[in-house]
């Protein structure tokens, strides 16, 4: 197990923005003094540039993009906002502060190119240098509101140098921020992450000690996972060598928790490579294990029939394990979540489904 | 001279005078409340213009409406020239004669199309309300006349009454017209806009209004110069309609109708004369007073029968592009004028014509005659206003058959960048020749002549492409301007941050500047 943990990873990623937005600046002021109206190529994130990479197992952008003209009537001020958003990403990266995109979109109230007509377009324009750079928004000391998810489990770990247990911040466990990029990971015993989709099955699973169990850290996902917990997802998989088990409910949005996880979404093909797990592993319940776990079940709706024939069609499913289990959840007709083991007592995820889907067991 | 009156006269003893005017008051204006004022207006200020015009003045037109004894359809009407004056003994045939006005011996393009004159305006108030017309005339001698005039319907003459003599310094002539059962209305086809039209029309001409509310408008001259007088030619028989035979059989001094024809008429021989005389059933000794309406469209219809020389082409007056443009600009006061003068064509195998057209945007233009109409309201119109003209005077009725109208709307006016319904635009089209294709003996349209339609149609395609050019460089400026203003606000933005982001000093701008708001609008066009 590679432990490159002791690396410290903050201010790199940090060093990197400076670059980048040193680089803008360079450009631009090269051009002004050339008399030339200053051009930013900005790849493009239009459907059809999007493209699933098999190779990565994520989806990636293609190689078109637009030029933005500071010469051209139409694109100046949002030319103009954009260096405004990135003279305010400098102020944040050298003093190592974050701000929300909400914050950031007020703050554009003061600015001589603003303000934004609504907190779509500042987003908007977050992504252009996030796209243009290669880098996160997070890199560049933009946050988005929500906190990441719980991680619970043997990782002790440093946030602005307070040093935190993960099995000694409270049963809710430790909280993953926004600002994930700048926590180092001081040291960790575990074996392996078991994501699961419900905050419910967390508590479980953190009731029943499976993180002592199974060696692992146990994190709560809250539905679809935000960014910080895709990126903390990644990071201990990348720089802790630990293999990544999702768990999710057996059904189409389930599914799709999971393969965001794994192979990152369209939207953000621009930076999923830095938040694609495409090693990831599904252990959630399955269509065979309706079947074979006799769970209590519920029938599918319209919309998760719909869903799952366009789940059949995505490229991320392209594979015999999805493509068998989503044909045997239509033929089912039924659907079941995480917590339908209740039915044979709570500690039986824990006892034996998890075990048998780890292949611990016996 | 003398014989040939008394002649006459005993001819218009047989159809009594009264009896013609009623029979053909359509035909000669005297139609309807409104337009009935609107003709007698016309017929004095026709008269006025050309009357100073021949004396080489610019012409001064006073007019006048008021409201007699607070009756809503009884008025005064006042026109007064600066023109030579009239000697006291010819007073009586210019005001008191139908059918003698001076203009039936001179067929060119002329202004009074309804041949009729003045003396009709006489008729009509006399006809209406039973009063005298009052004449005020001075030749310049130091002696002002004072006369009352009336039409002896039976004997067809001027009967003058209550004759005064003043002593005074004043040269020139003032009518005064009593008449009822006529309403007074500013709207298009009242005397207001008759005028306003008419000072469009004539930027020589200077013409005070003075409204039955006392509102005093005048319309000033643009231009001191007195146009060239048309030349009289005689007419030729292609653009001929049965009145103007009528009128010219009633003045001819050939004894028959063959030497009448062959006399009067442009290119036509005796031989010619005869033959159509032939053709329409009427000996060729036959007097001419004694022709009548029926036999005149006879000749009329067997003229086209027959092959004759082309007219000559000489003669034609137009107004003149700077002419028109000069009149826009002063009634209309306009942000853009711009006026064609098409040199002359020829319709039906030969008749002369020259149409011209102008073209008005901004200012007052579009907007017709407000609403301010006797005891109603009269909606402003909105969008393009149609003006149209033949031989200078206003063409105010019947404007959906007019060729002039047909024309103008065939037009894709969006293709030059407007559209007619909301812009504020005023179209101006003269039809100038002696032989208007007029529709109807009413002349206030013109016939569709397929010649005559596509010349108007190319001449207001003409007027339009310049209209285009102007709005385009308007729009062009206006866009250079909101092009400098955007990048003067946020290139010096970039510029700032850039140089933050690069931590250098911030960098000039002006060339950049200069570059982006130059280089990219020469682009545009």
């Amino acid at each position: 197990m590679p432990k490159r943990a002791k690396v410290t990873r903050e201010g790199a990623h940090r060093q990197r923005a400076s670059g980048k937005l040193f680089e803008l600046g360079k450009s631009i002021i090269d051009d002004i003094q050339k008399a030339c109206p200053p051009k930013l190529k900005i790849p493009s994130r239009g459907t059809s540039n999007i493209i699933y990479d098999e190779g990565h197992r994520y989806f990636v952008l293609g190689p078109h993009y637009g030029v933005r003209s500071a010469g051209s009537m139409k694109q100046v001020k949002k030319f103009a906002q954009l260096l405004c958003t990135a003279d305010f990403a400098r102020e944040l990266v050298e003093n190592g502060k974050f701000a929300t995109l909400r914050e950031m979109y007020y703050t554009a109230e003061g600015w001589d190119a603003g303000p934004f007509s609504d907190q779509g377009e500042s987003d908007m324009i977050i992504e252009d240098l996030e796209v243009t750079f290669g880098l996160k928004r997070e890199d560049l000391g933009l946050t988005p509101e929500e906190d990441g998810a719980a991680v619970y489990g043997q990782l002790v770990l440093s946030e602005n140098g307070v040093v935190i247990d993960a099995t000694k911040a409270g049963r809710g466990g430790y909280t993953i921020p926004p600002t994930i990029d700048d926590v180092k990971f001081l040291k960790c015993k575990a074996k392996r992450v078991i994501a699961v989709e419900t905050m419910g099955m967390y508590h479980r699973l953190v009731q029943e000690q499976a993180w002592k169990k199974f060696d692992a850290l146990i994190v709560g996902l809250k539905g679809q996972a935000a960014r910080a917990t895709r990126r903390f997802l990644k990071r201990t998989h990348d720089e802790l060598g630990l293999p990544v088990y999702l768990n999710c409910d057996g059904d189409p949005f389930g599914f799709h928790i999971a393969m965001v996880i794994i192979s990152g979404s369209a939207k953000l093909a621009y930076i999923n490579h830095e938040l694609a797990v495409p090693d990831a592993k599904y252990i959630g319940v399955t269509a065979s294990d309706i079947v074979n776990y006799k769970l209590p079940t519920d029938k599918l709706r319209e919309l998760d029939i719909a869903r799952l024939k366009q789940l059949q069609k995505d490229p991320r499913y392209n594979t015999e394990f999805w493509q068998s289990e989503i044909k045997k959840m239509l033929e089912l007709g039924k659907k079941a979540e995480q917590q339908a083991f209740a039915k044979y007592g709570l500690a039986y995820v824990v006892k034996e489904y998890l075990p048998a889907k780890l292949g611990l067991k016996g | 001279m003398k014989t040939m009156a008394e002649e006459l006269f005993k001819e218009f003893r047989e159809h009594s005078v009264s009896e013609f005017f009623r029979k053909n008051a359509a035909m000669l204006g005297y139609t309807g409340k409104i337009r009935s004022l609107t003709t007698i207006i016309h017929e004095g200020v026709t008269n006025a213009i050309d009357a100073a015009e021949e004396a080489g003045e610019l012409p001064r037109v006073f007019v006048a409406i008021k409201r007699v004894n607070e009756e809503p359809e009884h008025f005064k009407v006042v026109i007064e020239d600066n023109a030579s004056g009239i000697p006291e003994e010819y007073i009586p045939d210019v005001f008191g004669k139908m059918l003698a006005g001076t203009k039936l011996h001179r067929h060119m393009q002329s202004r009074g199309q309804q041949g009729i004159g003045i003396s009709g305006s006489v008729m009509y108030g006399q006809i209406t309300s039973g009063r005298p017309a009052r004449v005020i005339t001075s030749t310049g001698n130091g002696e002002i006349i004072r006369e009352d005039v009336m039409i002896d319907v039976d004997q067809n003459e001027g009967k003058v009454m209550n004759v005064e003599k003043f002593e005074g310094k004043w040269r020139g002539t003032r009518l005064e017209v009593e008449v009822k059962d006529v309403a007074y209305q500013r709207s298009r086809y009242g005397p207001f806009n008759y005028l306003r039209m008419t000072a469009i029309a004539n930027p020589h001409a200077n013409m005070t209004l003075v409204e039955p509310d006392g509102t005093l408008t005048i319309f000033e001259n643009a231009t001191d110069e007195v146009p060239e007088r048309p030349k009289p030619m005689p007419l030729h028989p292609w653009g001929i309609m049965s009145d103007d035979l009528l009128m010219l059989a009633k003045h001819t001094k050939g004894r028959t109708m063959a030497s009448f024809l062959s006399t009067e008429l442009s290119r036509v021989s005796k031989r010619k004369a005869e033959e159509v005389l032939r053709l329409s059933g009427i000996n060729s000794n036959k007097k001419p007073a004694k022709l009548t309406w029926e036999e005149a469209e006879h000749i009329v219809s067997a003229f086209k029968q027959v092959k004759l020389l082309a007219p000559p082409t000489a003669g034609l007056r137009p107004i003149g592009a700077a002419g028109i443009e000069n009149g826009l600009r002063q009634i209309l006061r306009p942000e853009f004028t711009y006026a064609v003068t098409r040199p002359p064509k020829v319709y039906r195998g030969g008749l002369p014509f020259i149409v011209e057209a102008g073209i008005a945007y901004g200012g007052g233009a579009g907007r017709a005659v407000e609403g301010k109409g006797e005891g109603e309201e009269i909606e402003a119109e909105a969008g393009m206003e149609l003006i149209r003209f033949a031989n200078r005077a206003p063409l105010i009725f019947d404007q959906g058959g007019c060729a002039i109208t047909t024309a103008a709307r065939s037009i894709e006016w969006r293709r030059y960048g407007v559209d007619i319904s909301t812009a504020p635009l005023t179209l101006f089209v003269n039809v100038v020749s002696a032989y208007v294709p007029y529709t109807s003996a009413g002349k206030q349209s013109i016939a569709e002549e397929p010649e005559v339609f596509n010349e108007i149609r190319g001449t207001v395609m003409d007027v339009a492409r310049g209209l285009r050019r102007f709005l385009y460089r308007k729009i062009r400026i206006k866009e250079r301007q909101e092009r400098a203003g955007v990048f003067e606000q946020y290139l010096p933005v970039i510029a700032r941050k850039a140089a933050r982001l690069a931590g250098v000093k911030e960098p000039d701008i002006k060339a950049l500047l200069k570059k982006v708001t130059g280089v990219e609008g020469a682009e545009e066009s």
